[in-house]
């Protein structure tokens, strides 16, 4: 099928499988590997799109179902899309809505023709489908836009179901492809399903694949499974995807999870983690998470991140605000600008994070990046790290214990 | 953006032009040490808890003129004394205080003990202290409390005690404690702050704002007396409570800077403080404009394209408002403020429908804009001697009122609303309850995220499914 993009490797790791490459999209090159920030409804959160813009982001996120149902498809239209419509000229991504239907309305049901649920408001009965789902994509007119999937929980018990959802998902993507107005300005990716099963997995990328869309996404992850299940499906999907498309880990996550995926080959990656966890008083940090409404950091009048060069923690003689812990910890939860700045820090911070993932794989220097990254998690000590991201990376050939 | 620098630990205040010391518009340029020259009448925005609501810091700094800052002691001693922001490690020259709230090095500081505007709080007043209200509850200050902040956290200019009563009139003999605390309060800061008995290196650099009651001339004739006689070498300013006041100052005190610390309700009053010779002033509105997506919509003097309308013109537009789903024009045609130029109304009608916090940030920087407008507009006509004029011009342009909002705005917390007394419905509707299921599908259906907010047919219309 037609693409709008056109993507770039430009090294591959020489032990595990992580790949450095630029993703060229209508909206500006990206730098993969990864993290895009969540705009759920077309805004960052309280930041305005050049703070976005001044954190290094090339491509963001927005919710179909949120746009959808404000300002909904007739605004789109009328304002000319989704870009028009934030003022952001960089690249969009959109997911189908799927998820958010399965996951919000508990009463919805996913049939064949698609997703039937009531309306919350007068009880009629109602129905979405991949044509609606693809129809509002190109109405939103981001950068990349996804197939409707069925969703379900990856921890579901009922196989035959995961089985059922798997197969109709490579059905719905007929659908997709087919209702897919724009395919030369709008990279329509496939999501690959297949919950835990790892033969599920494959025969759906082979089937998905064979459809030849611009880029894969492995979905239905980061719905409570285990981290070493985890690991098994990304490892597992990555390597039956072809070398020449980016590989996208919906979802995903906690910067562990993100080192740990790119070590098995994924390139993009979303997650509103770094966002929500900002405007309830968490700052990232690269030794962890730090709760900054905790006393303890009432009298810390040390920068959030000490040597991060956001526009937070820079001191004021190299043109930053020279934000403090203390600061941070005043004005958290009760002012919206406490938000806003943690925000641009742990932004910065996603950001920062994947630009020395980049640069390690194109120093060819990722496992001892890797190692780095876990010793100051866990402060060198080694009997700390999480066995599911030692096993994984051991399956890819590299030992995250040697010293 | 006025960016001369003065000399340190100076303050000069200067009128241009001939105008009467009192009761008359007036155009001067506030000069403090280190600090960005204010040119005025201007208008002092004021703070949360340190921040300019909305705005972040670096949003202050590149996309408005924001040259000083109000700021509530109430907002930082919520604990055990002494509060964090004393012990910020600042140098000697340097304000803890403005250092605390990541303040711009040059931005003038101007503490007073509570918030403003302040929240009547239901504990009275004492001889020795004034009732405040902190995130954590209502507490009393002590006054020599505040006089050691003024000490230690250096701000530029330092509002004085005073003993006030909000939220009721007060009686006769209510109005006497008032004068006679507010009396007693300033006697005593001046003296801990700059006596004689002060070592010099040890007396306050901060610049003493006193109080002047809202009360009548006839009730407060001694303490004004002092304000000439006794304290006169050691005050800087006065700070005003209401533009009545503004009749009450003493010739003799018609050079000191006049900071009128008031709620007016519309630009108009704005314009009436400012004929009655305000310096500095407070604007509240601006912040509950912005909360309440309504972006203002007004120039002074008033432009020919304005005034050629006929009918008297809204001075502000409400966001909320369906008629600007699909409007792709800026919020004011030509305005150059960081939102009109990055975004339209389409955008903000969205972003109050869909309750994101940009909305708020993208109005106040709007909001901001205009009204710095208006009072460089202001300061131009006091110039050209057209003042009067413009303003009967102003007032006959505009409607009296700023627009009614409509929607709602963020959500409060409890030290930005009065206390609920006894017997009154609750402030806020209650979020968690009991774990039952009703209540919890109730939570459901409410939510603004998970939930459309419109039936079957709009979803429809919406283009997101179909009705079956």
């Amino acid at each position: 099928m037609p693409s709008a993009l056109t993507f770039d490797c430009h090294a591959k790791c020489s032990s595990t499988k992580a790949r450095a490459s630029t993703l060229h999209l209508p909206h500006g090159s990206v730098p993969l590997p990864i993290f895009m920030p969540v705009a759920t409804q077309a805004s960052l959160k309280g930041l305005t799109y050049d703070q976005l813009r001044d954190t290094g982001c090339m491509l963001c996120l927005n919710n179909t179902y949120h746009l959808g149902l404000k300002p909904g498809q007739e605004v789109l239209d009328a304002v000319g899309g989704a870009h028009k419509l934030q003022g952001w000229d960089r690249n969009l991504l959109t997911d189908s809505g799927g998820f958010q239907m399965v996951s919000l309305l508990k009463l919805a049901t996913v049939t064949e023709e698609g997703v039937r649920f009531l309306s919350p408001h007068d009880g009629s009965p109602m129905l979405l489908t991949p044509e609606h789902s693809i129809s509002l994509q190109n109405s939103i007119g981001s950068d990349i836009i996804m197939q409707l999937d069925d969703v379900i929980a990856t921890t579901s018990p009922d196989h035959a179901r995961i089985k059922e959802a798997t197969e109709r998902s490579v059905r719905w993507l007929d659908r997709c492809i087919d209702a897919h107005k724009y395919p030369e300005r709008q990279n329509l990716f496939c999501i690959i399903q297949g919950g835990l099963d790892l033969d599920l997995r494959k025969q759906c990328c082979e089937e998905m694949v064979a459809r030849d869309t611009p880029g894969i996404a492995i979905g239905g992850l980061s719905g409570g499974e285990a981290k070493e299940e985890f690991c098994k499906v990304v490892d597992t999907c990555t390597g039956l995807l072809p070398e020449n498309k980016p590989r996208y880990v919906m979802g995903v996550g906690y910067p562990e999870d993100i080192v740990v995926a790119v070590a098995l080959g994924a390139d993009m990656f979303d997650c509103v983690w770094p966002t929500r966890t900002a405007r309830f008083g968490n700052a990232i940090v690269n030794s962890g998470t730090l709760n900054l409404r905790n006393q303890s950091y009432a009298n810390d009048f040390t920068p959030i991140d000490e040597g991060c060069d956001c526009v937070c923690c820079r001191p004021t003689e190299k043109g930053g605000l020279g934000v403090t812990k203390a600061y941070i910890h005043h004005v958290t939860a009760k002012e919206t600008v406490g938000a806003h700045l943690l925000t641009m820090h742990n932004v910065h911070y996603m950001l920062q994070l994947m630009g020395a993932v980049r640069q390690a794989i194109l120093d060819d220097q990722y496992p001892a990046f890797v190692r780095r990254f876990f010793s100051n998690i866990y402060n060198g000590d080694k009997t700390k790290y999480p066995e599911w991201a030692v096993g994984a990376l051991r399956g890819v050939g590299m030992d995250l214990l040697e010293n | 953006m006025d960016s001369e620098l003065s000399l340190p630990h100076e303050m000069t205040f200067s009128t241009l032009g001939s105008a009467a010391p009192v009761l008359a518009p007036r155009v001067g340029k506030l000069a403090l040490a280190g600090r960005q020259t204010i040119s005025t009448p201007a208008h002092v925005p004021l703070t949360s808890r340190g921040a300019v609501p909305h705005i972040s810091h670096d949003m202050v700094r590149k996309e408005t003129a924001i040259n000083s800052l109000y700021i509530g002691l109430e907002d930082f001693i919520e604990r055990k004394h002494p509060a964090p922001l004393y012990n910020f490690p600042a140098a000697v020259h340097e304000s803890p205080l403005g250092k605390f709230i990541c303040a711009q090095d040059d931005t003038t500081t101007v503490l007073g003990a509570r918030r403003f505007p302040a929240i009547p709080c239901p504990p009275n007043n004492t001889e020795t202290s004034i009732a405040i209200s902190t995130s954590v509850g209502f507490r009393q200050l002590e006054a020599h409390r505040y006089v050691e902040a003024v000490q230690k956290l250096k701000p530029d200019i330092a509002v004085g005690l005073a003993d006030l009563v909000l939220g009721r009139e007060p009686g006769l003999k209510r109005r006497e404690k008032m004068v006679d605390r507010t009396h007693a309060y300033t006697r005593d800061a001046l003296e801990q702050l700059y006596g004689k008995s002060v070592a010099d290196e040890q007396r306050s650099q901060a610049k003493y704002f006193a109080p002047v009651l809202p009360l009548d001339n006839a009730q407060q004739t001694l303490y004004l007396h002092d304000l000439e006689g006794e304290f006169r070498d050691r005050i800087s300013g006065l700070a005003l409570y209401e533009s009545a006041s503004l009749s009450h100052i003493p010739k003799s005190l018609g050079s000191l800077p006049r900071l009128l610390l008031s709620e007016p309700s519309s630009p108009h009053e704005v314009l009436r403080g400012i004929a009655l010779g305000a310096d500095l002033l407070t604007v509240p509105f601006l912040q509950a404009c912005s909360d309440a997506g309504i972006a203002l919509d007004f120039a002074f003097p008033v432009p020919a394209t304005v005034q050629n309308r006929g009918e008297p013109q809204p001075l502000g537009i409400d966001l909320w408002s369906s008629e600007y789903a699909k409007d792709s024009s800026p919020l004011v045609e030509a305005c150059e403020c960081y939102a009109c130029r990055k975004h339209h109304r389409a955008y903000f009608n969205h972003l109050l429908a869909a309750k994101e916090m940009a909305a708020w940030a993208l109005l106040q920087m709007h909001n901001h804009h205009v009204l710095d407008g208006l009072l460089a507009g202001v300061r131009e006509s006091i110039q050209r001697g057209t003042f009067d004029d413009d303003v009967q011009v102003f007032n006959r342009a505009y409607k009296p009122e700023l627009p009614d909002p409509t929607g709602d705005g963020p959500r409060l917390r409890g030290y930005q609303m009065p206390a609920a007394g006894p017997n009154q419905p609750r402030r806020m509707p209650k979020v968690y309850g009991r774990l039952d299921e009703v209540s919890q599908k109730f939570a459901e259906s409410q939510s603004s995220v998970a939930t459309p907010d419109t039936d079957a047919e709009g979803l429809e219309r919406h283009g997101f499914a179909e009705k079956i």
